[in-house]
């Protein structure tokens, strides 16, 4: 007799592997052969999360056909199985395992155009975060503005890619008709996906706002990131930092000496 | 301990119908004569706007939180952190009532994403009370578990499911969810009596049934039902319920429907439809207290 936690094991390890191991012997056939009636239970895991990786990346289904994003999804299932019952976290690494997959080799843009995928959802589940008012730095003395380091929404992030992720997004959208062929020689992207009220916005940011926000974001200080855009000639640094906020994507800042949070 | 189920605007023993994204926009332009909805926990328990609409639906109904991730037969314990997801998410939305599976879900960390079946032993049951006495203390509510459709039994099993509920409830406290689609698919995959399984249920327990239709697949050449809740409600299904309500009294009744989700007006018919065999249950039990 199996014990509850050697059950459960050779439970688990029977869905992902499909071989049912020394737990056939624990199951009552009752007219069917024990396996059958595992596989009814193996059919429904792998299914319903292959619907739920569908329902996170469309454009990658759409763009390898739903037959072979089943074929992906289900190694990538038995491989990379969810950690937890809240299935919209579920599937992060999904781009890197489509990165791997050697039957995904001559698709190169496939992991990136997945990542943005990934991104839009986890903007769309973020927390509400209050937006901290532009004002609120002028509370801090000059000296210390080098030094502060600001908090960014948690729907915020940002992409660069060598192929036009971004066009080959929109123009495979799950509800729209097919948008024509994009010319995947169209050059690199320079992106942003953040939530913009309830919606998730998806645009190209110019080399200036992409380098300010990438060295924020990475936790750099004001002052690492005016450094960082200084490369670029021409920046407005403080601009770039305005609309930063003005876009709501300032939610706190951190000085060597104060904490200062919206909650 | 002494465990109210919730809130106090608890609907009457009439049928209620799940609130699925799809028809949540129709629900508050049209706000249709449905007593009340119920919602997936799992669906709500991140941030955005994903809880604003059913913030706005439960100021106009009562709402019911079903949850299908805490695992409660894991023999690796309960996920703290998704106990306390699920705590917060009852105190933002005060359900009248919370309901779990008897089932487990989660091994080695990793979250199997179907009701998993259990073996019916002393030590299952007492790893049942565990959990469901910690849930409750954890969310300060009295949780209802729902029996699951089932397509396997271990060998080693030796208590009848209705028996193993029955008890669950005796030690812990907790009520029953009385899922008639799923006691009909579990006797007919297993070979049991679904009329005896229901006569096996304490009444008094019973704080919920739920409603759902099911698919009859083959496998081997034998038929097996799946609880895929993607049609209305079965004939047999529907006579098991009138079973179940001269038993148990009349009690708030969901239809579940889930996959080829249909108008909203479909899922309003089938409410309907189960609300005619509550009637008489309900005007039963008020000439029950009249006489």
């Amino acid at each position: 007799m199996l014990a509850l936690p050697e059950l459960q094991r050779a439970f688990g390890a029977a869905i992902l592997t499909g071989d049912a191991g020394a737990l056939a012997h624990a199951i009552e056939g009752d007219g069917l052969p024990p396996a059958a009636r595992l596989q009814i239970y193996r059919n429904h895991v792998l299914d319903s999360l292959t619907e739920v990786l569908k329902a996170t990346y469309p454009v990658i289904c759409r763009l390898v056909d739903e037959r072979f994003f089943g074929y992906a999804a289900d190694r990538y299932i038995r491989s990379h199985p969810p950690s937890g019952p809240c299935l919209f976290e579920y599937g992060e690494t999904f781009p890197s395992f489509l990165e791997g997959f050697p039957p995904c080799r001559d698709l190169a843009y496939l992991p990136d155009v997945a990542r943005l995928e990934w991104a839009a959802s986890v903007a769309l589940h973020a927390d509400d975060l209050p937006a901290l008012a532009v004002a609120a730095l002028g509370e801090i003395p000059a000296v210390r503005l080098p030094g502060l380091r600001l908090r960014l929404h948690p729907s915020l992030s940002l992409h660069a890619s060598p192929w036009p992720v971004d066009l080959i997004w929109r123009a495979n959208q799950p509800d729209r008709e097919p948008a024509g062929i994009v010319d995947l020689g169209a050059g690199s992207a320079c992106l942003e996906v953040r939530r913009s009220g309830d919606d998730v916005v998806l645009r190209r940011l110019d080399a200036a706002a992409f380098t300010l926000r990438r060295a924020l974001l990475e936790g750099g200080s004001l002052g690492d990131a005016a450094a960082a855009s200084a490369v670029d000639s021409g920046v407005d640094f403080g601009a770039a930092l305005f609309e930063l906020f003005g876009e709501g994507m300032v939610v706190g800042f951190e000085s060597s000496t104060s904490t200062q949070e919206t909650t | 301990m002494t465990l109210a189920d919730g809130n106090s605007s608890r609907p009457p023993a009439r049928a209620g119908i799940g609130l699925r994204a799809p028809h949540v926009a129709e629900v508050m332009a049209t706000h249709p004569a449905v007593p009340w909805f119920e919602v997936h926990a799992e669906n709500y328990l991140g941030g955005g706007p994903a809880l604003r609409p059913l913030e706005t639906v439960r100021r106009d109904y009562p709402i019911a939180l079903h949850a299908v991730g805490l695992s409660l037969g894991s023999a690796e314990g309960l996920d703290e952190r998704h106990l306390d997801r699920l705590r917060r998410l009852v105190e933002r939305l005060d359900p009248f009532l919370v309901s779990e599976h008897l089932s487990w879900s989660v091994v080695g960390g990793v979250y199997l994403n179907h009701l998993l079946p259990l073996p019916y032993r002393e030590e299952t049951l007492a790893l049942l009370c565990r959990h469901v006495d910690r849930a409750q203390e954890a969310l300060g509510r009295r949780l209802l578990v729902e029996n699951p459709s089932s397509y396997l039994r271990f060998s080693h099993s030796c208590i009848p499911e209705p028996e193993f509920l029955a008890e669950l409830a005796r030690r812990t406290g907790c009520g029953l969810l009385c899922d008639v689609n799923n006691i009909y698919v579990t006797c007919e995959n297993l070979g049991l009596d679904p009329n005896a399984y229901v006569d096996a249920l304490p009444p008094g327990t019973v704080g919920e049934i739920h409603l759902a239709g099911h698919s009859v697949n083959e496998a081997e050449g034998r038929p097996v039902l799946i609880d895929d809740h993607g049609s209305r409600v079965a004939e047999p299904v529907w006579v098991l319920f009138g079973r179940a309500l001269a038993r148990f009294g009349p009690a708030p009744t969901l239809v579940e429907w889930d996959t080829n989700l249909p108008a909203l007006e479909v899922l309003l018919d089938e409410a309907q439809a189960a609300d005619r065999w509550l009637a008489p249950a309900r005007s039963d039990k008020t000439n029950a207290r009249a006489a």
